[in-house]
């Protein structure tokens, strides 16, 4: 189980998170919504080890994962909000040095990488540098290296992102497939359709707190409405969507 | 029709505007960088540099007035070979920026942009930056030096005239060289399909660039009318494009020697020559490459797998070596830095093998020359390496190094040690392992290559005392480890140093004792440094990936 108590963080003083607590379990796919620079990507990366808590402590199975990061490391799997990757090496000689990185048996990496990526569609272009792949073919590295070791933890900010239909479709089923045997799944994603069907329990974030942690159904109990959509817009969007998008009408009219 | 030519009009000005600022690379500047700030700080810089080349003229024109005709002769060729080295230089910085790159083709393609305003702009700009570093770079020695090259008849129109044609010459040189290497370029892009043209085109770019360093700094001294007449020179001249446009120089200034007049005739030839290869090259391959930039990726696939690549003994010191030479290899910048100390540290073993002797020596079987040659290109290649290592590929993605992080940094410093010895010290070595034995195999030769070796080993371990980092991954900090300032101020200290070290070598190298005795001095300086690293390494669990100020710099103790 992966546990955040009282998670802060602050840049210049300037809170990005704040008082962050909830837990995410085992076999469950836990949902991580919020508008753009509420702070999901903050606390994904907090989590991952790319940025330090200002205060707060995040556990994995009980543990305080900076107590041994190194151990912690080696049981998470990150796909991060940008695809970030080095772009003059090959899908193929990426996933070769990540798997060095992690210290992975040579063979059983090589197996597991040409597999991930014949599953993904990537073998045919796997030599091919990674600058000229699109988008979804750079979503499809990231997760590659996220899931290649066998994480327990998986950290998904975004996944879906210039995924097509087919991918998209793959994933979806991989998540729960993953879930079903017994991983964390921390899920941070815009689309509230997708993470209607696959998340079990959602925590929803506005302006770095927590406005919602429950699951969907108790959620739309509680408020009364029937769809994540609407919980989500009347938790965590400010703005009238049709007054707005009318003005810009107006404007390019004009 | 009268509107579409202002707009046409207005979109060159626009893309001209934007290519120029583009002549370097703007993706090493920090955000906050400002591209015409950094243009007018290479003019200042270029100036200054001209503005010092002045001062002896000045010198000459207040005090002896006119110059004894070699030396006159020594000087026009300087000048003139510098603005052309430099125009070279900077044109084969800017290699890539000739053709649109990818970027361009998307964000232009969709907007009313016709390819002809598009290839006018991107040339423009580039003849705009080379014209910028030759008025840069003569800017005051301009003025000051054509005073002392008049062609010495009385008269005031005389002395006019060696101003005109001083700034023909070098901007003719500046021409013939930025258009031959458009000419080269234009022509491998013609003969070769994209990919192939687009993976030869790194090999070519530091190869011309490393071949113009090391012709400034070997090209011998021709400037007399004995050397520039005696027939064993006479292929070589054919050779020298800088002696070529001295030869035009002394025709517009009506100071022709006799000895000039092929010079002069093969400068004209090779202008023209270089002008018209470089347009019909050009617009042959431009219009025919435009499409393809979109529609085909830009490195081929490759046809091997990765089961051939050696293994290093453990897994992260593969991953680290061979994502150094993967950067090294197909990183424009780092591979242009990398081609600029090995441009040096060649011209410089060319010069010491040619001048002090040849390989090998009857006492030592090995000459001095090349004791210190080989030393030199050590030390050279990995300074390069130091400082290309600096440079990120690709800061915002080091985040997949610090996610996998899974062993101590004590591993991680094994590994870089290990990558910097695998691709500074040992193709050196091998190098020179190859030359030696095949030409002089003796005892001398084999002590030689274990001294060669620790001394590699022991530049590694102090690199990484300055730099404990993975290469390539870590943020860059301007100006904290001023290298390059270091490297030039310290480069006669080295001469000395390494000069004085293989002289004292080649003495021992024939008293075994006193070598055995040299040989436990240098393992015990490594063994010294070795662990000064380790323990440094032992400090700090995590990797340190970015670069900071020392705190007290930043909070002025005053906490």
């Amino acid at each position: 189980m992966l546990q955040l108590r009282n998670v802060h963080k602050r840049y210049s003083g300037i809170p990005a998170v704040e008082d962050v607590s909830f837990a995410a379990r085992a076999g469950e796919i836990t949902g991580y919504l919020g508008a753009n620079g509420s702070g999901k990507s903050t606390t994904m990366k907090m989590v991952a080890g790319l940025i330090e808590p200002s205060s707060g402590e995040i556990l994995f199975d009980g543990r305080a994962v900076c107590g041994d990061w190194m151990a912690f490391r080696q049981r998470i799997g990150y796909v991060p909000e940008e695809p970030h990757l080095y772009t003059h090496l090959s899908g193929m000689e990426y996933l070769v040095m990540v798997a060095q990185l992690r210290d992975m048996d040579r063979r059983s990496a090589a197996e597991r990488i040409h597999g991930l990526l014949r599953l993904f569609g990537l073998h045919g272009d796997r030599d091919v540098s990674i600058s000229s792949y699109s988008k979804g073919m750079r979503q499809k590295v990231l997760l590659s290296a996220a899931l290649m070791h066998n994480p327990d933890l998986i950290l998904l900010d975004e996944p879906f992102s210039g995924l097509d239909v087919g991918s998209s479709l793959i994933l979806r089923s991989l998540i729960k497939e993953l879930a079903a045997r017994g991983k964390v799944v921390l899920f941070s994603s815009h689309e509230l359709e997708t993470v209607e069907r696959l998340c079990s329990h959602i925590v929803i974030l506005h302006r770095g707190k927590i406005v919602a942690d429950d699951s969907i159904e108790r959620l739309r109990v509680l408020m009364a409405v029937p769809t994540l959509e609407e919980i989500f817009s009347q938790l965590a969007v400010e703005q009238d969507s049709d007054s707005i998008s009318r003005e810009i009408a107006d404007l390019i009219d004009a | 029709m009268r509107k579409g030519l202002v707009l046409r009009r207005l979109q060159f000005r626009v893309l001209y505007h934007v290519f120029l600022l583009r002549v370097f690379d703007l993706e090493l500047m920090s955000a906050n960088g400002d591209p015409t700030r950094l243009l007018g700080q290479f003019a200042v810089m270029f100036s200054s540099v001209s503005f010092l080349f002045s001062l002896p003229g000045l010198l000459y024109l207040t005090g002896r007035g006119r110059l004894a005709a070699d030396y006159g002769w020594t000087a026009e060729h300087f000048f003139i070979a510098t603005t052309l080295t430099a125009v070279g230089m900077i044109t084969v910085l800017n290699w890539d920026s000739v053709f649109p790159d990818r970027r361009d083709v998307l964000v232009l393609g969709p907007l009313p942009v016709r390819a002809s305003t598009l290839f006018l702009a991107k040339i423009s700009a580039l003849f705009a930056a080379s014209g910028l570093v030759v008025v840069g770079l003569n800017i005051f020695s301009g003025l000051v030096w054509p005073l002392l090259f008049s062609s010495g008849r009385e008269g005031a129109l005389d002395l006019m005239r060696a101003w005109p044609a001083y700034w023909i010459t070098v901007f003719a040189a500046a021409g013939f060289v930025v258009c031959t290497v458009l000419a080269v370029q234009g022509i491998a892009a013609n003969l070769l399909p994209r990919q192939y043209f687009l993976r030869l085109s790194a090999f070519l770019q530091a190869g011309v660039f490393c071949a113009l360093l090391s012709l400034y700094i070997l090209e011998p001294h021709l400037e007399s009318p004995g050397a520039l007449t005696a027939p064993g020179n006479q292929r070589l001249l054919a050779w020298l494009p800088s002696y070529w446009f001295l030869g035009m120089f002394q025709q517009l200034n009506g100071s022709m020697h006799p000895a000039f007049e092929p010079l002069a005739r093969r400068a004209w030839i090779a202008l023209g020559t270089s002008v018209l290869g470089a347009a019909a090259a050009l617009l042959l391959s431009y219009f025919r490459m435009m499409p393809k930039i979109v529609e085909q990726p830009e490195i081929l696939p490759g046809a091997w797998n990765n089961s051939w690549l050696p293994n290093f003994g453990n897994s992260l010191r593969d991953a680290i070596t061979f994502f150094s030479l993967r950067t090294l290899l197909r990183s424009r910048q780092h591979r242009m830095i990398l081609s600029f100390f090995s441009g040096i540290g060649l011209a410089i073993v060319v010069g010491y093998v040619t001048i002090f002797g040849g390989l090998g020596s009857v006492r030592t079987g090995i000459s001095i020359a090349l004791l210190i040659a080989s030393i030199l290109m050590l030390v050279f290649v990995i300074l390069g390496i130091r400082v290309v290592a600096a440079i990120p590929i690709s800061l915002s993605a080091n985040w997949i190094i610090r996610v996998t992080q899974v062993r101590p940094s004590g591993a991680y410093r094994e590994a870089v040690r290990f990558s910097w010895i695998a691709l500074g010290v040992a193709p050196i070595w091998l190098l020179v392992a190859g030359l030696l034995l095949t030409t002089s195999p003796s005892w001398q030769v084999f002590g030689h290559l274990v001294v060669l070796f620790v001394l590699g080993t022991l530049l590694v371990e102090l690199c990484l005392l300055s730099f404990p980092k993975i290469p390539f991954t870590c943020s860059y900090l301007p100006g904290k480890a001023n290298i390059h300032i270091a490297f030039w101020s310290g480069l006669v200290l080295l001469f000395q140093l390494v000069s004085t070290g293989a002289r004292f070598e080649s003495r021992v190298l024939n008293r075994p004792l006193n070598y055995g005795l040299m040989i436990l001095l240098l393992a015990i300086s490594l063994a010294g440094l070795r662990s000064l690293t380790s323990a440094r390494a032992r400090r700090g669990a995590e990797v340190v990936f970015e670069e900071e100020y020392p705190v007290d710099l930043v909070s002025l103790n005053l906490s």
